[in-house]
């Protein structure tokens, strides 16, 4: 019985060239013709959802096609009393919504629709003695919290409420002797988690840290045969997770360590050339998700179609530039 | 299939109940599905109880969801009104069908702390939440709250003890007892769900973090404990030799073995003595009743090596072994190199380093002729990727070690 090899085999009729209006049209229609299943499916995470889409839209230069006064006004009635923000209306607030919610009002220059004083006071109280987050006030700790906390508090330009070395101090803590990160002490590496943690760690200044050279050893072992990455040893590849390691690498300064020219063929592959947008491998069904990371994966690697995208925050770097925040990167 | 509203409303409700009367009928149910079934039959409840297994089929399941996921967001939004048996039913089915809707699950944490759900209730609908969706990020957290309330529970009894010492003694000795019998049943079921979700979904990220939740939580310091865990282990990795995660569940074992005791006692600590001849006499003396352990943890570290390469023969190409090894290399050569990072004190961290090193085995020349040995015998590509990137990792990272 020989190993089953887990790659994916990129077929010669593949699209290979990038198709920015087909995925412009996709992500403008995407959402009006939705049935009622499958919007309440997602509904959990609607939040993030629109900051897919329309971080992808502006990377794009299309921004003006969506929107803008109806999402605000979603957004607004989004805010709770605590300051967080829910996915949806009528949803509980939480911190990953709170940090899409940001991410959506910078886009659009507009952080003052909602009460920023609160989502301040929100962030602050969900941090534990030990320095981590909370997600919400139900009290779950994972180091992607301590991420969204100070991503949310870094665009609002609020750092300063928070007990940075202590929530350094946690971040830390749960780093593996692989030079990754994982969501609490002990547990395993995880490409999406050690995305959080540098990225956590470029926005408080404390990329020295990081074990590069080891951490970059283990972010380069997830690139495969057909160019794809994978999130963990033995997993397929991904174009989300081709991003969170294209990104940790860029933040490292190691993105040079990969085969750049395949990682662009595995992500043109996974393009859908009749409905637009990217899926997570090739010939999978696409989604507004895996299309950002497609997008911002291909400008990390250089294509000049797309905006340069800042890969801790994942926005366009003109936007950052606007508010005048240039997250660390490793010298 | 087109209904009219009034239709939906009556047939969902007839559904809701339906589930909720198939789980009174047999508590046991242990699964749960989605039976392929694209029309409606007549006259038939499309919930169908076989055994101890609960289906609900195709066809309902879209007019069903988004009724009870609106009618939840209408009541959190204070416009509409459940009472609590409703609320239970409603959040139950919603749950079953979409794991991850956040807000079902904190409606249930509410009714648990004003009494109307008991804990284990909930941690049963998560394992069967878990049959189908073994991964749902938000099933296991809300587990993780629902085991904290456990144990919030049992301090507050231990507490209460404390304050009434002498009075009532025979009595709480009994409940003392009763609390600890309790407490690991639960640790016990909680190994068996996520023995369950790791079978069902392989490198099962939120699993496998979550058994290693379970046991900084409620095993903490129980050696027994992880040592049971670690034997038990070893059959389920030799045979899912691609399960990354499982065998990060190892390592963590390993390393709490060793670094969870106090560096004063450590085993590690005295093996580290010896191996560099500086027992004197009486201290060696002293040693000799701690000998065992000394023993048992290097050859805990012995067993994992020759485990890993016996495995790396048997299943050749498999990526997860061979990281495995480098993981159990980096024990041995360097075991707090996640802790120095941390300290700001290099002092401390010198300190820390030289008290808990290994010895040498397993050593670097023998880790070479492993991989030369490899190397001769296979022509599987992958696998001599993997050693080639292995011995790579050796001279690079190990042997430039000072
Ligand atoms: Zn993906």
């Amino acid at each position: 019985m020989g190993t089953q090899v887990k790659d994916v085999i990129i077929k010669p009729d593949a699209p290979s060239s990038l198709l920015l209006d087909k995925h412009a049209d996709y992500i403008a229609a995407y959402g009006s013709k939705k049935d009622d299943y499958e919007y309440t499916l997602s509904e959990y995470l609607r939040m993030s959802g629109i900051y897919w889409g329309l971080t992808v839209m502006d990377l794009m230069s299309q921004l003006p096609r969506m929107n803008r006064e109806e999402i605000i006004d979603f957004i607004k009635s989004c805010q709770h009393e605590c300051g967080g923000i829910s996915a949806s209306i009528g949803h509980d607030p939480h911190l990953l919504y709170t940090l899409s919610a940001v991410q959506i009002l910078c886009l659009y220059d507009n952080v003052d629709a909602i009460d920023v004083d609160k989502v301040v006071e929100y962030v602050k109280g969900l941090q534990q003695e030990d320095g981590s987050f909370a997600g919400d006030k139900w009290g779950e700790i994972d180091t992607r919290f301590s991420f969204c906390a100070v991503a949310t508090l870094a665009l609002l330009g609020k750092m300063d409420k928070i007990n940075v070395d202590k929530a350094v101090e946690f971040v830390l803590s749960c780093m593996n002797f692989d030079g990754g990160f994982g969501c609490r002490p002990g547990s395993e590496s995880h490409a999406g988690q050690i995305y959080c943690c540098t990225g956590f760690l470029s926005l408080t200044g404390q990329l020295h840290q990081v074990n590069a050279d080891l951490l970059g050893w283990w972010l380069c072992e997830r690139q495969l045969p057909s160019g794809g990455l994978n999130g963990r040893p033995e997993k397929l590849p991904d174009v989300c997770y081709s991003w969170w390691v294209l990104a940790s690498l860029k933040i490292i300064s190691r993105i040079h360590w990969i085969d750049k020219a395949k990682l662009r063929m595995f992500i043109l592959a996974c393009q859908d050339e009749e409905t637009g947008g990217f899926a997570d491998r090739p010939g999978d069904m696409v989604d507004p998700f895996h299309t950002l990371f497609g997008v911002a994966g291909l400008s990390l690697l250089g294509d000049e179609q797309i905006k340069p995208v800042n890969p801790v925050l994942c926005m366009p770097e003109d936007v950052l530039q606007r508010i005048g925040l240039q997250p660390d990167l490793l010298s | 299939m087109a209904e009219s509203e009034e239709e939906v409303d009556v047939l969902v409700q007839r559904v809701v109940k339906d589930i909720t009367n198939a789980f009174k009928r047999n508590p046991n149910i242990d699964e749960i599905g989605v039976i392929p079934c694209p029309e409606a039959r007549y006259n038939r409840s499309p919930i169908v109880l076989v055994e101890n297994k609960l289906g609900v089929e195709s066809w309902c399941v879209k007019f069903l969801l988004p009724y009870v996921h609106n009618k939840l967001l209408l009541y959190r939004q204070r416009k509409h009104w459940l009472d609590r048996e409703a609320l239970v039913d409603i959040t139950c089915t919603l749950l079953l069908l979409n794991p991850d809707f956040t807000t079902a699950w904190n409606v249930r944490k509410e009714l648990l702390q004003c009494g109307v759900l008991n804990p284990e209730k909930d941690l049963y609908l998560g394992k069967l939440a878990l049959t189908k969706f073994p991964k749902s990020p938000e099933t296991w957290i809300h587990r993780r709250w629902v085991l904290q309330q456990i144990l919030r529970q049992v301090s507050a009894v231990g507490r209460n003890r404390k304050q009434q010492q002498g009075e009532v003694e025979q009595a709480d000795g009994g409940r003392s007892q009763q609390l600890s019998d309790h407490l690991a049943r639960t640790l016990h079921q909680e190994m068996k769900v996520c023995s369950e979700a790791a079978c069902r979904y392989p490198s099962n990220y939120n699993a496998w973090s979550h058994r290693i939740w379970v046991l900084q939580h409620m095993a903490n310091g129980n050696v027994k404990v992880f040592h049971d865990e670690l034997s038990s282990m070893r059959l389920w990795v030799s045979m899912h030799v691609s399960d990354h995660s499982g065998f990060h569940y190892r390592q963590f074992l390993l390393k709490e073995l060793i670094t969870d005791t106090d560096p004063s006692t450590s085993p590690l600590h005295h093996s580290h003595a010896q191996a560099n001849g500086e027992l004197s006499g009486a201290e060696a003396a002293g040693e000799e009743e701690r000998q065992p352990s000394s023993t048992t943890v290097l050859q805990l570290f012995h067993q994992e090596m020759e485990l890993c390469s016996d495995l790396i023969q048997s299943f050749p190409g498999h990526e997860t072994l061979w990281s495995h090894s480098v993981n159990g290399q980096r024990h041995v050569s360097e075991p707090m190199e996640v802790d120095r990072a941390s300290l700001p004190d290099p002092r401390d961290s010198k300190r820390l380093k030289r008290g808990v090193q290994l010895p040498a085995p397993p050593t670097l020349p023998s880790e070479h002729s492993f991989v030369s040995g490899v190397l001769d015998r296979c022509s599987n590509p992958e696998q001599r990727r993997f050693a080639l990137a292995y011995r790579k990792w050796l001279d690079t990272v190990i042997g430039q070690q000072p």
